[in-house]
């Protein structure tokens, strides 16, 4: 991936949500994504250009456009229209981005389009966000990974942060390996974001 | 046998799923993975049975294909008459906001230039004094008192506006209550289709949301009815009678609001017989 110095970047055509251009590339700002913040952080899986990913939480495709100019496909899920009408003029600019209007809780309502992919990316604000990401694990290719942000106010706002973590690591561990957690601190404050492995 | 957005897969093989964008896209809508369990496709299954040609086809092909599967289905909730009437009414529940906190501001103005009139003991509430404001102000003051006022007029035409359209989408819950009422009460449900599954003791506390969940957690006592009560059916009832006109109003309204989703017509015999119904339970000691 680009790194000019403390920046990361991502090549790509400029101006999708008037984002920075610094030497011909997109800068992509940890404090507004969360995958930013975690490659930021030095963790994560490296996007590359052979890559299928599947995006769970797509919102309005600010994040999805990044991650479309580093891989080969983006299945962007998103459950909400409205932002959805924002992501689709993202999609219809780039030739790899496929939206798609579904609740990441029900898979098997967009199985018929999506294909075996290499990385899940999960960053949706819900109480069952551990659930979801067992639910659509069969999307993954053997070896394949999970990023998995977790909102802990999401989940419960009353709870302490870390105690929210261990229950999403007891749940997430039954299906999956957990290679890594780490909070997006300082670039988000309640998250912890989990990298996993199928 | 496992369906695609490309055709159909099974032991034999592959049968591409024919016709033009606009069939796939009708087919993919009714397309789930049966018993829930997700086996994702190999992309060489369409080139086999002909689907596509090469892998940026697929991705061309589908790609093609999502994005009118999801313009669709962003029209479909978020537009049409049914998100129209909401944002109606949203937007008049803001009108009567701001007209009554303009108001409120400038009657405070007016007060500050008389000082030494008391308000508490005469009949001066703030409407009354935006009459004196009419009389005996200029500039700033007068403007926004016009404001104020042309305010207040568009938003009674917005209302008449309001039940005019809800006749059209809700003309039985409209004739039981009103087409504000039942614009409101759909509004509350967030759609017409939520509204049609609510149940009727849901429908009789919509809008009244504190008062129910301060009886569920405090006990306080149960409310007798949200918005309902703004039909005069429930307010000009008597007070002993109006929990139980609120009840069987909202039993009927239930049913009503599911004639307008399912059927959308008018059903003159149900509301004749609704309304009967409800004037003997009011009636009643």
């Amino acid at each position: 991936m680009i790194w000019i110095g403390d920046t990361l970047l991502s090549p790509g055509e400029a101006g999708v949500y008037g984002e920075r251009v610094m030497a011909g590339h997109r800068v992509w700002d940890p404090y507004r994504s969360k995958l930013a913040a975690l490659y930021h952080l030095g963790k994560g899986i490296e996007l590359s250009a052979s890559m299928r990913v599947l995006y769970l939480g797509a919102a309005h495709g600010t994040t999805v456009s990044h991650v479309s100019d580093y891989v080969e496909v983006v299945y962007a899920v998103e459950v909400a229209p409205r932002p959805v009408q924002d992501l689709l003029e993202v999609a219809e600019r780039r030739r790899n981005v496929i939206p798609i209007l579904a609740d990441a809780g029900h898979p098997e309502e967009y199985a018929p389009l999506v294909e075996e992919v290499d990385l899940i990316f999960q960053d949706v604000a819900s109480p069952a966000q551990a659930d979801i990401a067992i639910r659509n694990r069969d999307f993954l290719s053997p070896g394949g990974h999970l990023l998995l942000v977790v909102k802990t106010r999401a989940i419960d706002t009353a709870a302490d942060p870390t105690e929210v973590e261990e229950r999403v690591r007891e749940e997430l561990g039954a299906r999956y390996t957990i290679l890594d957690s780490t909070w997006l601190l300082p670039y988000h404050r309640d998250h912890v974001a989990f990298t996993c492995k199928r | 046998m496992r369906s695609y957005w490309f055709g159909d897969v099974d032991e034999q093989g592959c049968t591409r799923a024919g016709g033009e964008v606009a069939t796939l896209v009708h087919r993919l809508r009714s397309l789930t993975a049966p018993d829930g369990k997700i086996i994702p496709p190999d992309w060489k299954l369409a080139m086999e049975c002909g689907a596509v040609t090469d892998r940026p086809d697929y991705l061309g092909k589908l790609r093609t294909i999502s994005l009118l599967l999801a313009r669709e289905k962003v029209a479909a909730t978020l537009g049409g008459k049914e998100a129209e009437l909401i944002q109606m009414v949203i937007l008049l529940d803001g009108m009567d906001q701001a007209a009554n906190q303009l108001g409120e501001r400038l009657a405070d103005w007016y007060r500050v230039l008389h000082p030494l009139e008391g308000w508490k003991y005469r009949p001066r509430d703030s409407r009354k004094v935006l009459g004196r404001i009419r009389e005996d102000s200029e500039g700033p003051m007068r403007e926004t008192l016009e404001g104020i006022l042309g305010l207040r007029e568009t938003r009674t035409r917005l209302a008449r506006e309001i039940g005019d359209c809800a006749a059209g989408i809700l003309p039985n819950s409209s004739a039981l209550i009103g087409g504000l009422v039942a614009a409101r009460l759909m509004t509350l449900a967030g759609g017409l289709s939520p509204l049609a599954r609510l149940p009727a003791s849901s429908i009789q506390v919509l809008g009244a949301r504190g008062a129910l969940f301060s009886h569920l957690t405090r006990g306080t006592p149960p409310p007798k009815h949200g918005i309902i009560y703004q039909h005069m059916r429930v307010h000009n009832a008597p007070g002993h009678a109006r929990g139980r006109v609120a009840r069987v109003l909202a039993g009927r309204l239930a049913i009503a609001a599911r004639i307008d989703f399912y059927r959308g017509m008018l059903d003159a015999e149900f509301i004749a017989q609704a309304d009967g119904m409800i004037e003997s339970v009011g009636r009643r000691g």
